[in-house]
């Protein structure tokens, strides 16, 4: 899974701890979706779109054999 | 307030831990290899204990939650592979001990590895899991 959460980060200059803070969450854990390295659940995913102003799947890009 | 309810009750495990530890030692007398070795083992899931207690606090500090999906996901995880370590472990320690030393473990020793493998799977697993992410 492809993220631009990062691309967003710095539209909104935004850190990761930031935009950790807006959600509730750790800064770890938006560097391990950043890398790919974890899916959020889908509530995660929902308060990220929201905090970076877009849509969830605008925001995660999904490869065609991971469908 | 949960999380730093959390902290405060991990921190007095701890201590409650390491005083056990001091007052075992000062009165043991010259401790055999088969007691230090379980007291290193201990001392190794206090450090691993004490270094997740530090993250917590470090991120409380910053304003961030002390644990958020992730980490559960990984405490969950951890839990399982501490649990299976225990189960196996209660399997083979005496098979193992009688087969290689034709020794038959006391009851007592039994549980202390169960205790042991059971928490040191977990330590190494949560640490692993959540340095891995996944």
């Amino acid at each position: 899974m492809k993220t631009r959460m990062k691309e967003l980060r710095a539209r909104y200059d935004l850190t990761q701890e930031d935009l950790a803070k807006k959600i509730g969450v750790r800064r770890e854990t938006i560097l391990f979706i950043e890398k790919g390295k974890y899916n959020p659940s889908l509530k995660l995913a929902h308060d990220i779109a929201i905090a970076l102003k877009t849509t969830i799947d605008e925001l995660f890009l999904f490869e065609d054999d991971e469908r | 307030m949960k999380d730093k309810l959390g902290i405060v009750v991990g921190i007095g495990i701890v201590a409650a831990v390491l005083t056990t530890l001091y007052f075992f030692v000062i009165n043991a007398g010259n401790l055999e290899l088969n007691e230090i070795l379980p007291i290193g083992i201990v001392l190794i899931l206090v450090g691993a204990a004490a270094y997740i207690l530090w993250d917590r606090i470090k991120n409380v500090k910053k304003g961030l939650p002390a644990q958020d999906e992730r980490l559960k996901i990984t405490n969950y995880k951890a839990c399982y592979y501490g649990f299976i370590a225990s189960i196996w472990s209660a399997v083979f320690a005496p098979l193992l001990s009688g087969f290689f030393f034709d020794y038959e473990l006391p009851g007592n020793y039994v549980t202390a590895i169960v205790v042991l493998c059971g928490g040191l799977a977990f330590m190494i697993s949560y640490l692993y899991l959540a340095w891995k992410g996944k």
